[in-house]
């Protein structure tokens, strides 16, 4: 059976459906849920495998990227939240999903309501939307992702970058750094390896012509969607 | 009791952000900077204590909208805690920055109250019908921005009724009758050199329809609509910003692009936005501060603040932002021109407006209604003076992307329940535009006390025609309230009732039990004198400039003359301000605006899959040139529609599945300027004939006119701007501009020549279809070798052609790169083209018998003058 992913939708989540489509082209069973539908309990993320968060500026990012998002997943949904991830359910943020993951404390060491790290401003000082690459830490493949962040900065104190590395939390590092993220970071998880966020958009190349230089560069598979079948097959 | 939360980054030396938060303990003040407003790992904070000895405190005016507090007050309320107000502002440490004072303002005092309270007036009774002619027009100046005739109009219907008009009914006649709204100009019959013509709009309208093939609505609602593929339909609309982008131009472009994302999304029964385009023009960035005129702002300012206004806008919307240009001359420096575009996509039985039926609901969606934004539409048709920035404060206002996107979500999850019978958008007029033009056939009767209100104070006259963003009406069946009300609530977006269509075919306006406007629908939409205008060709007109051209000069000079085209403002590389545009989000990007080996190459148009299960294209493009609109409108228009279409075909669009639009920012028509304008609209009539494809929507702004007090008038250049959309069946046959190949041949196809056009975007576009372009890019501001320089940078590689003009801004002609010279006869064999050479690896530029140059050396040049403004 097709695993259930539940695409949580806030106000001003715009990645939503290139995310849905991401996951149904490698298998996923997706379904748009607003995040006032399990307050409401109309839904129920327990009856999901998959938690995605996607893209967006999630309440305008006010205060903060994804800070009041963070604060309403804290405030409502902390022992639900640890009870999908308890079951071996995977909760994946992209982009604002990420910096919401990072404000929540559920990434990088999974305490949440306890922030551990940081999504800070660029070095550019402004949103920047490209294409760049990124080495995944396990399989060292090299994939083209875009970037389209004003806030991505992955910060930390010294003893923190250094308890990320050692634990092996660091998933994905830039090859060309866009934010000026400590050691490059571009994406991690937490010590489950059940917990995933980046900044870049695997979701925004699932088909070849997605990608900006389709027309010169060869694909033989469109670089994002290794991670969303990994993905599946962690379940 | 407020408690001011000041939160502090420990990177930052001069700054805080201020939190000032009313109606909660120290206490409770404590838990909401502890868990929303600061974050330990890289901030800290103080309660009700300085940070810094000797601040300055810089904060939106009370009335102005603060985006954040919304967020502030969810969050509060998330974590138990009831703010019964809040706002939010900076501190800087000895030096406050640029900030502008019409919306935002130094804090001298500790504010007691962060509510604006006040009681609503009453509305009050104009005593029109006794007025002299001066007392009328004092009357219009500053408010009405309406002429004696039309005033004299007025006075006279209310005579015949025997009574005065309410200041609401005056409000909406004014409104209505604005040039923003009724298009007095577009409408009325000209004499042209003694000769009475049809009036514009009807000579557009007329040509249009016969190339009826894709139209599905073209100038009956918000947006025009085409055929797509599969039951779906694709729209797009374009509108200018320019009055108030010219005195809050962060605001003014925010606002701009929302509501034209608001004519899409109330296209039919509701679109879907797809693609967003900007176009601006300013006076050159460097252009000396002691020479602009009183009561303007420097152009690069203007430039770096409506950059970030469309930029906060469209991303925080996540629209992709992917087409569009910037142009200078010094003529825009009292008034710019800021136009954006918006594109959307729908199931094709929702692209029509269903009509209103006797007893179905009005209802209010999204946003609250403040005293922003009063007299926008008026305001905008009148000319800029001195007196604009000081008389029209509050024309200024702040979008709040956030509660458009959540609005929007709601609707389109309702369009597809059924629920929507018709939509409006709230732009310019405000309600008294929407419901007013709703209910023109059927009449309607709304109560203004029902209307959710930022703030208490309005008077029913001002909740009727404040342009307060982000709000929508919409059209109900009595059953379908219920649930989409729901609907609503689950996007967190307010849905009011404000009335209904009643069959009364007046428009009945009241407050609670006060009668605020009743005015025959009749009157308000066709009481309006109709106007003959006349115009004559004014006697002389200045040269062309002429180009530097011809084989005089050394390869330095060569060089140095190409470096100066490259650098210019209408050539340079906008790439700084593109990146910051969003153009991947909705992962629809099939042609980003730059591609090539370091993804620097500049592309022609646009290509999306606004679907992304199938393979069909949509592509967006445009072309414009008020340079040479000031010396021939007739040509200059036809350059731009020229342009346009070419920067379509290039990257493999068939024009013959393409529609236009067309935005015309004119100055203040007097006898010249209707002239010019007159001769643009006959240009774009002879465009479509020529080119059998129709203009499906547009709109005009004539009011681009300064006057200073010193007598000074300056008028911008004329601005037609074209913008062409449409399908096409596959997206992988389309190409872009950057060389793919080392010593491929390079053919320069085409020929200046209206006539030939179609044949030559016809044989383009079959040449794309066979997969043999390998690149493609069309010739335009910059000429030949700006085009060739392009294609060189994105592919990482030179070129050596033969000699030939090099500057001639030539529309309608392109670059194409195939596989050699075999492949060139065969499939431009029916057009006039031309072997120029070859591409090459050594990345240099040379033109036989006249100079070589490094692409480095040439890209340093075309980068330069964006990169010092915005990096």
């Amino acid at each position: 059976m097709k695993p259930k992913v539940c695409i949580l939708r806030a106000d001003g989540t715009n990645c939503d459906v290139e995310l849905f489509y991401a996951f149904e082209k490698a298998g996923g069973k997706c379904e748009y849920v607003n995040v006032n539908q399990l307050r409401d309990k109309s839904k129920s993320m327990q009856d999901y495998q998959i938690l995605a968060l996607p893209g967006g500026f999630a309440y305008g990012d006010d205060i903060a990227s994804g800070k009041i998002w963070a604060v309403e997943l804290i405030s409502f949904f902390k022992e639900e939240l640890l009870k999908f991830h308890k079951k071996g359910g995977l909760i994946i943020g992209i982009c604002n999903g990420f910096q919401v993951l990072i404000r929540t404390g559920l990434l990088p060491f999974g305490n949440i309501g306890k922030m551990d790290a940081t999504l800070a401003p660029n070095d550019s000082g402004h949103f920047e939307c490209r294409w760049i690459r990124v080495k995944s830490e396990k399989s060292e493949q090299i994939f083209w992702m875009s970037v389209n962040h004003g806030e991505g900065k992955f910060f930390a104190n010294k003893e923190t970058i250094a308890a990320i590395e050692q634990s092996g939390l660091v998933i994905f590092r830039y090859i060309d750094n866009p934010n000026g993220s400590l050691n490059d970071i571009a994406g991690v998880t937490d010590p489950t390896g059940r917990v995933i966020g980046l900044m870049p958009h695997p979701e925004k190349f699932v088909d070849e012509t997605q990608f900006a230089n389709w027309r010169r560069d060869k694909i033989s598979k469109p670089h994002g969607v290794n991670f969303f079948e990994e993905m599946i097959r962690k379940l | 009791m407020i408690q001011v939360v000041r939160v502090k980054n420990n990177d930052e030396k001069d700054r805080t952000k201020v939190y000032r938060l009313e109606g909660i303990s120290e206490k409770q003040a404590k838990i909401l900077a502890e868990n929303l407003l600061c974050e330990e790992i890289s901030q800290n904070y103080t309660i009700n204590k300085p940070i810094f000895s000797n601040a300055i405190e810089i904060a939106y005016k009370p009335g102005v909208m603060n985006p954040e507090v919304a967020s502030i007050i969810k969050a509060a309320s998330d974590l138990g805690i009831k703010l019964l107000a809040c706002d939010s502002s900076r501190e800087y440490l000895n030096k406050a920055p640029v900030f502008n004072p019409l919306i935002e303002d130094i804090v001298k005092k500790e504010p007691k109250t962060l509510l604006i309270k006040g009681i609503a007036g009453k509305t009050k009774i104009i005593p029109l019908r006794q007025l002299t002619n001066n007392e009328l027009m004092a009357l219009s100046q500053d408010k009405l921005f309406l002429s004696l005739e039309e005033m004299k109009v007025i006075q006279k219907y209310f005579q015949k009724i025997k009574k005065d008009p309410t200041d609401c009914e005056l409000e909406t006649l004014a409104q209505t009758w604005s040039e923003h709204s009724g298009h007095k100009t577009f409408k009325s019959k000209i004499v042209v050199d003694g000769e009475e013509k049809e009036p514009l709009i009807t000579r557009i309208k007329n040509e249009a329809l016969k190339h009826k093939k894709n139209i599905v609505s073209a100038f009956v609602d918000n947006s025009g609509v085409m055929d797509f593929y599969d039951d779906f339909a694709i729209c797009g609309k374009g509108e200018t910003h320019n009055a108030p982008s010219a005195i809050e131009p962060y605001g003014g472009a925010m606002t701009g692009s929302g509501g034209v994302f608001r004519d899409i999304a109330g296209t039919g029964q509701g679109a879907k936005n797809v693609i967003s385009q900007d176009v601006f023009c300013f006076a050159p960035p460097d252009y000396p501060t002691e020479k602009l005129p009183p009561g303007t702002l420097p152009p690069k300012y203007l430039l770096e603040r409506v950059v970030a206004g469309v930029r906060d806008y469209g991303n925080r919307m996540g629209i992709p932002t992917n087409n569009g240009s910037i142009h200078f001359h010094e003529d825009f420096r009292a008034r710019p021109t800021v136009f954006v575009g918006a594109y959307g996509i729908m199931p094709k039985k929702y692209a029509k407006k269903g009509i209103p039926k006797k007893g179905d609901l009005i209802v209010v969606v999204g946003g609250k209604t403040g005293r922003d934004g009063i007299h926008g539409a008026t305001f905008s048709s009148g000319e800029m003076s001195e007196r604009t920035k000081e008389v029209n404060a509050t024309a200024v206002q702040i979008g709040n992307p956030i509660e458009e996107k959540r609005m929007f979500d709601a609707l389109l999850e309702a369009r597809d329940e059924n629920l929507i019978r018709a939509m409006q958008d709230v732009g310019g007029g405000g309600f008294s535009s929407a419901i007013g033009e709703i209910g023109e056939e059927l009449g309607v009767s709304v109560d203004m006390k029902k209307a959710p209100l930022k703030y208490q104070g309005l008077s029913p006259w001002e909740i009727w025609v404040s342009e307060s963003q982000e709000r929508m009406i919409v059209v109900l069946e009595k059953k379908s309230l219920k649930k989409f009300v729901k609907i609503c609530q689950k996007y967190n977006t307010q849905a009011s009732v404000l009335g209904k269509f009643d069959g009364s075919r007046k428009l009945n306006v009241t407050f609670g039990k006060d009668v605020v406007c009743n005015l025959d629908m009749q009157f308000l939409h066709h009481g309006l004198p109709k106007k003959l205008l006349k115009t004559t060709k004014p006697k002389s007109h200045p040269e062309r400039a002429k180009r530097v051209e011809g084989s005089l000069l050394s390869q330095k000079e060569w060089i140095r003359a190409i470096e100066k085209v490259l650098e210019s403002g209408d050539v340079c590389s906008k790439e700084p301000i593109v990146r910051m545009y969003d153009h991947t989000v909705q992962g629809t990007s099939v042609l980003p605006p730059f591609t090539g080996v370091a993804m620097d190459g500049p592309n022609d148009a646009v290509v999306i899959r606004p679907l992304l299960n199938k393979p069909y294209g949509m592509i967006v493009s445009h072309g414009l040139n008020p340079a040479l609109n000031n010396i021939d409108p007739y040509w200059g228009s036809i350059w731009a529609a020229t342009e346009a279409i070419s920067n379509y075909a290039a990257v493999g669009g068939d024009y013959k599945e393409a529609s236009l639009i067309n935005n015309y920012v004119w100055p203040f028509p007097d006898e010249e300027s209707l002239w010019s304008l007159d001769q643009s609209v006959d240009a774009v009539v002879d465009f479509m004939k020529v080119l059998k494809i129709p203009v499906i929507s547009g709109k005009d702004s004539l009011s681009s006119t300064y006057r200073g007090s010193d007598g000074v008038v300056i008028k911008i250049p004329p601005v037609l701007i074209m913008s062409v959309f449409g399908k096409i069946p596959d997206v992988k046959k389309t190409v872009s501009s950057d060389f793919k190949k080392i010593g491929s041949t390079i053919v320069l196809v085409g020929k200046q020549d209206l006539k030939i056009l179609p044949k030559v975007l016809d044989t383009i576009y079959q040449a794309i279809q066979t997969g043999q372009v390998l690149s493609c890019h069309d010739i335009s501001e910059g000429g030949l070798i700006t085009a060739l320089f392009e294609m060189c940078l994105g592919g990482g590689m030179g070129a050596v052609i033969k000699q030939i003009s090099l500057f001639n801004e030539t529309a309608g002609t392109f670059l194409v790169e195939v596989e050699n010279e075999t492949a060139a006869k065969r499939l431009f064999a029916n057009v006039p083209y031309v072997i120029l050479g070859k591409t090459q690896k050594q990345n240099n530029i040379k033109v036989e018998k006249l100079f070589e140059v490094s692409v480095a050396q040439l890209a340093k040049a075309w980068k330069k003058p964006m990169e010092e403004i915005f990096s």
